[in-house]
């Protein structure tokens, strides 16, 4: 029986605040360097779990440093793992769209994930952790459909 | 540069938005619909609850433990009042019928099963007490208890 790996879902929300307000100050100053490198750090949550995450490393780095006293809250990794692919998909595309100066574009990929970002930081409301779950959903059905 | 921060901070601002919006949702009870019957929620017939309290709850799920623990203290305070917890991942088919989205999702229902209040989060304690027992309730309250406004919503 294959045993369920757990996240700290404060961990994911401490990441996410971190990674919406580096988005933010990358498009202000233009950084465009910012949005691969937030793709990147989502993309070795998703690939390798989010116990490897840089940004959830950074949030208990910070945590530890100022002795932040925010409990653990368990939750099941597939879920936001499943969100940090999609992140890292829409950064991927912001970040290809730079590339022949199509910025407008990019950025506007890059301020929907902050965005998105800073309502799980700021109310635990996880759109990609909803999305799996509703596909998961579907998937039941169509596995009883049959 | 005016107009990037003036861009960064309209999304700031919009998640904020979204986020107070979410926050004034989160838990509160809304009139609910429908009616569950015995066999999904496994009473038997000779058990006559005053009300019900049906939580559908995740596994690994904190805020489902937080609802948990809160409808048992008011079930002590309560006579009569019967919880039913259901695991929405192994009975789907009983959430789906009740459209239950997200965990931890609690109903509140009369002796006829009939819902009366269902809240999505969780409802503070004094939330589930008002709808179990405000006056707009159509169960029956224990009579030692006051009427409460209907606050609930």
């Amino acid at each position: 029986m294959s045993e369920k790996r757990m996240v700290d879902k404060n961990g994911m929300r401490g990441g996410a605040g971190l990674s919406a307000v580096l988005l933010l100050v990358g498009f202000v100053f233009q950084w465009r360097a910012v949005v691969p490198a937030i793709g990147a750090a989502l993309a070795i949550g998703s690939i390798f779990g989010l116990r490897y995450s840089p940004l959830g490393a950074a949030y208990r780095f910070i945590k530890k440093s100022f002795k932040l006293n925010i409990p653990l809250e368990r939750e099941e990794e597939p879920p936001p793992r499943f969100a940090q692919t999609l992140g890292f998909v829409v950064c991927a595309i912001a970040s290809l769209l730079f590339i022949p100066g199509w910025n407008g574009a990019g950025w506007a990929l890059a301020l929907l994930v902050a965005g998105l970002q800073g309502l799980l930081a700021t109310t635990g409301l996880c759109v990609g952790c909803e999305i799996y779950l509703y596909s998961q959903r579907f998937r039941a059905h169509g596995v009883e459909a049959r | 540069m005016i107009i990037r921060l003036v861009v960064a901070l309209a999304v700031a601002a919009a998640s904020a938005g979204l986020a107070i919006a979410w926050r004034r949702r989160e838990g509160r009870f809304s009139e609910g619909t429908g009616r569950f019957d015995r066999a999904e929620l496994g009473i038997a017939k000779r058990d006559q609850p005053s009300a019900l309290l049906v939580e559908f709850f995740g596994e690994d799920c904190a805020p489902c433990v937080t609802v948990q623990n809160r409808i048992g203290k008011i079930a002590t305070e309560v006579p009569g009042v019967q919880i039913v917890s259901i695991d929405a991942g192994a009975r789907m088919d009983v959430a789906d019928r009740h459209e239950v989205r997200r965990v931890p999702t609690l109903f509140v229902l009369d002796q006829d099963l009939r819902v009366i209040w269902r809240a999505s989060g969780v409802p503070s304690e004094d939330a589930i007490r008002t709808a179990l027992l405000g006056p707009n309730w159509a169960g029956r309250p224990h009579p030692g208890v006051e009427s409460h406004q209907r606050v609930a919503r």
